[in-house]
């Protein structure tokens, strides 16, 4: 007699989901499926809207990454009018990239997700939060505090708010860096450096006593695909993409944000609104591929300033060729809190960083655009169509989180299969097959307005509809 | 430092869910003594942990659905570990759990000022008995910062 498990909402991710489980007749698990239940419709309701109303638009899909969506935008808009903008507005546009990979890696990992790691997989809920882990280990707590204020501090400094600025401009920034904000933040970076290290030294012990989630959490060869520089590192903000294999192989490379309708392709499924991005020339589902911080450190030969680089030996040292267990998206997480940090150091030093000169303007030139940068969950994709008065005709987003649709799902999938066995339900089992979705930093609802502290409910349902074992998580 | 924190809380696109954040642009003008830092955000977050700790008084303010439109609340707040498992809600009682936690002080006194809303929909504006109490509300946040106690509950 085959059974579902519902595991519904899927708790300490940005958005809402739930996540199914279909038994066989032997108890195990055959099928894992993960539900994104919301259906936000953005890339309908900005049709006919100015195209230059498209950055400040778009960046309130999300509370936390809206930095991402206003440079994606902002870049579309800037291939709009056909465009480059001013040396100082590219890099001061680079920092607050940055700056937003800080604050979001630091939520992810000393929020979300350090709790698990403090506490343990099997702890009580009630324990294993925010407020647990402050209690077992305050320094760690302190510094994600301060990491993630640090963060929203560089963005408040370039962009007037930490949240949905409107600062970025097709064409540029609107307001060049002050000289005094610049040696403010100056001045807080070797702090900052030093806890993001602390960090790295504690979870690279600490990461040892999960050898059986490392072994199991969306751990199999798939593609990474990331934007890389003309010299070969990471491009966060620029470059070209590239797709690579577990193998270390390059497999494409050099390939256009624009031409991406020519090798990506876009499946649907019904039971999720969140679309399963593939790479088309090896079909649908065989084209799976991963992006964000594990994929963006397994693309590159280098990492590109000092002390991330030496960071990064150690984590490419890991395994042979790719790294490819999804658990380190955690430890690539920290690495690029410390490779931002230094980035960040080195742009503001440069004397260019307080130029006056911050923005041009000129007239709509192309009749469509597409604008391409690094999310902190991964590659982000924005083309809109515009028709001759400017106003957009046709719009399409490939966000991070939906190009790791099919590894999140095959993830669930193979955690479920290995610590989902009997007909009861332990709470263990149900942090693990969250965990693994965890890992990857999901961004679903991209709002910060959903509900507060909220009830968890698996539930082990026959075929027939008989309820076979429940487990409540109380709000 | 600053003597007094005042951390303000709501959404101003959703009606009178933007009452505490009223409350604070108008102290924000002049209405309250230098040494108090007034934020006004969508959420009270983790972050808040650290300057609350520095702070002898801190004041919350926020909407309530629970209180008749007009009304207003105060009480005096204890730290209190929160049990939420989610980061966008974080408690005043849990905030001043954190900054016991982590910084190893809480402000001396801490209060929790709402307002009650008449509607939450999609919107900017405030409805008429909301803007007819923020200049109360103002009056007892002054009273607070300057000293005043609450009798106990």
């Amino acid at each position: 007699m085959s059974k579902t498990i519902t595991i519904d909402p899927v708790t300490r991710i940005e958005g809402h989901a739930k996540i199914t489980l279909q038994l066989d007749d032997r108890g195990e698990v055959s099928e894992a499926y993960f539900h994104v239940t919301q259906f936000r419709g953005f890339e309908k309701f900005c049709v006919g809207r100015p195209f230059y109303e498209m950055p400040y638009l778009m960046e309130r899909i999300c509370g936390i990454c809206p930095v991402s969506h206003l440079l994606a935008s902002a870049k579309a808009c800037d291939a709009l009018l056909a465009m480059k903008v001013p040396k100082p507005a590219g890099k001061l546009r680079r920092i607050l990239n940055l700056a937003q990979l800080i604050q979001s890696h630091a939520l992810s990992f000393f929020y979300l997700s350090a709790p698990d790691f403090i506490l343990g997989m099997d702890a009580d809920p009630k324990e294993r939060n925010l407020f647990g882990l402050m209690h077992k280990n305050p320094e760690l707590g302190r510094g994600g505090i301060r990491l993630r204020q640090f963060g929203q501090r560089i963005i408040e400094t370039l962009a007037g708010k930490r949240i949905h600025p409107a600062w970025v401009v097709p064409g540029g920034v609107n307001e060049p860096l002050t000289v005094e904000k610049r040696d403010k933040l100056l001045q807080q970076i070797p702090e900052a450096i030093q806890i993001a290290q602390k960090a790295l030294a504690w979870f690279k012990v600490e990461f040892e006593k999960f050898r059986e989630e490392i072994r199991m959490f969306a751990n199999f060869p798939s593609l990474f695909l990331g934007l890389v520089t003309v010299d070969d590192r990471a491009g966060y903000y620029e470059g070209k993409l590239r797709f690579t294999d577990s193998l270390g192989n390059i497999v494409a490379d050099k390939l256009e944000a624009a031409d991406y309708p020519q090798y990506l392709g876009e499946a649907v499924e019904p039971f999720t609104f969140m679309k399963f991005p593939y790479y088309k020339p090896l079909g649908y589902p065989d084209g799976i591929y991963r992006v964000g911080p594990l994929a963006r450190l397994n693309l590159v030969d280098n990492c590109g300033t000092p002390l991330a680089q030496q960071e990064w030996v150690e984590f490419r040292a890991l395994e042979r060729n790719a790294v490819n267990s999804s658990f380190h998206y955690h430890y690539a997480r920290l690495i690029e809190i410390l490779f931002a940090l230094e980035h960040i150091q080195e742009y503001l030093l440069d004397p260019i960083i307080t130029e006056s000169h911050a923005r041009y303007s000129a007239s709509l030139n192309n009749l469509e655009g597409v604008g391409c940068c690094e999310a902190p969950r991964g590659t982000l994709i924005h083309h809109y169509r515009v028709d001759e008065q400017g106003l957009i005709t046709w719009a399409n987003l490939i966000i991070a989180t939906g190009h790791n649709n099919l590894a999140m799902n095959r993830g669930i999938l193979q955690v479920a299969k290995h610590f989902v066995h009997s007909e009861k339900l332990s709470e263990g089992m149900l942090n693990r097959v969250e965990a693994v979705i965890r890992a990857f930093d999901p961004c679903l609802s991209c709002s910060t307005h959903a509900d507060g502290q909220m009830p968890l409910k698996i539930r082990l349902v026959s075929s027939e509809g008989k309820q076979i074992d429940e487990i409540c998580r109380e709000p | 430092m600053n003597r007094a924190l005042v951390l303000a809380c709501g959404n101003d696109l959703r009606g009178d869910d933007g009452a505490a954040l009223q409350v604070a642009k108008c102290l924000r003008n002049g209405l309250c003594e230098p040494d108090t830092c007034i934020c006004a955000e969508q959420q009270w977050t983790p972050e808040m942990a650290e300057p609350i700790s520095k702070a002898e008084v801190v004041i919350f303010l926020d909407a309530s659905a629970s209180l008749s439109p007009g009304e207003i609340a105060c009480r005096q707040l204890q730290p209190e570990a929160g049990g939420t498992t989610f980061t966008h809600e974080t408690s005043p009682e849990g905030l001043l759990s954190l900054a016991k936690e982590l910084y190893g002080v809480h402000p001396e006194r801490a209060f929790l000022i709402t307002v009650g809303g008449a509607a939450f929909d999609l919107g900017k504006g405030l409805s008429k008995p909301v803007r007819q109490a923020i200049p109360h509300a103002i009056e007892r946040v002054k009273a607070l910062l300057s000293g005043v106690t609450l009798p106990p509950s």
